[in-house]
């Protein structure tokens, strides 16, 4: 049974990872080699990046102090890009959904979506309170080891707020009603602004126009906020089939099946 | 899939069942170092790579 799960999770890793790895190639790429160079300050002009480069991966230097280059960069990224998608799949619609599916308030595809609601808040959005998606190029005062510890740390608080918000809800549903238990679990989220506030403040300092800065912080955050939902989307697809036409993995033991549907 | 486990002990309870410890392990590994590789690994040739993608996650960086 869990394979059966871990199997949907990572499928919908699949397509969601590779509509990332299009949005990677297609705008991240581009767009932040452009503001790394503007970042940079220095007047080189970007190299080009057609194939023919791949045989000179070590005469690099189209890339501000770079260890790889670009090709190899664009490359990478994309593909980091696809496992990204796959590893948040398996993760998160494989494994944790097996084990929280009982616990995830609602019915059906709405479990999924609201899973992918905590997902985002747990790898993302809490980490963000407290370190906001940065444009390439900006110096930020805290030291990469203390922000590593940061985001890390964060990734568990969002992670406690999720699942004690799910856990409120569980235990108000039944006594007080399906509406004051949906209200009384946003309340958990409200935690997430203790340590965004405590937490040492990052200090940016930063060479590129507002506007092109702003306007990556948006294409992060829609990134991250697309990828969950192509997730939740294909996972709850994904999820309905396999209830409607009863796939072999399901119906292994057919004599447990609960008249309960979920 | 409506089995009869439906709580969350009880998926607990079933995956130690049907799961071998190597399986558990190899899975759980996979996971870390794919995570792990993904967010947080600062050697330069890795990052620098990487670079693009953690920016477009808004993962933290250099």
């Amino acid at each position: 049974m869990l394979a059966a799960y871990l199997k949907r999770g990572v499928k919908a890793g699949v397509v969601a990872g590779l509509v990332f790895g299009l949005l990677v190639a297609l705008v991240a790429n581009p767009l932040v080699a452009f503001a790394d160079e503007l970042g940079h300050g220095d007047g080189h002009a970007v190299g080009d990046q057609h194939a023919a480069e791949e045989h000179h991966e070590g005469s690099g230097g189209e890339q501000h102090d770079s260890a790889v280059s670009m090709t190899v960069t664009n490359g990478v990224s994309i593909v980091s890009g696809v496992l990204w998608g796959v590893l948040l799949g398996g993760a998160v619609f494989g494994i944790a959904y097996y084990f929280l599916e009982p616990a995830i308030p609602g019915t059906g595809g709405t479990k999924s979506y609201l899973l992918a609601v905590a997902g985002f808040v747990t790898v993302s959005g809490a980490p963000w309170l407290v370190l906001p998606p940065q444009p390439p190029g900006v110096e930020q005062s805290l030291p990469t080891d203390l922000r590593m510890g940061l985001y890390g740390g964060m990734m568990v608080v969002g992670a406690l707020v999720c699942s004690l918000a799910g856990f409120v809800h569980g235990r108000l549903r039944d006594t007080h009603g399906r509406t004051t238990a949906a209200i009384v679990a946003m309340l958990p989220f409200c935690l997430l602004a203790i340590p965004a506030v405590l937490s040492p403040a990052n200090a940016v300092e930063s060479s590129l126009p507002s506007e092109l800065a702003s306007g990556l912080t948006g294409m992060i955050v829609f990134g991250q906020a697309v990828l969950w939902l192509l997730l939740a989307g294909t996972h709850a697809r994904l999820r309905r089939r396999s209830v409607d036409t009863r796939s072999p993995e399901g119906a292994t033991a057919p004599a447990d099946r609960a008249p309960t549907a979920d | 899939m409506a089995t009869a486990n439906n709580t969350v002990h009880d998926r607990v309870e079933q995956a130690r069942v049907e799961l071998t410890p190597t399986q558990l392990a190899v899975g759980l590994a996979l996971v870390a170092a794919l995570g792990f590789a993904l967010l947080f690994v600062q050697e330069p040739m890795v990052h620098d790579s990487m670079h693009n993608f953690r920016h477009a996650a808004g993962i933290t960086c250099h």
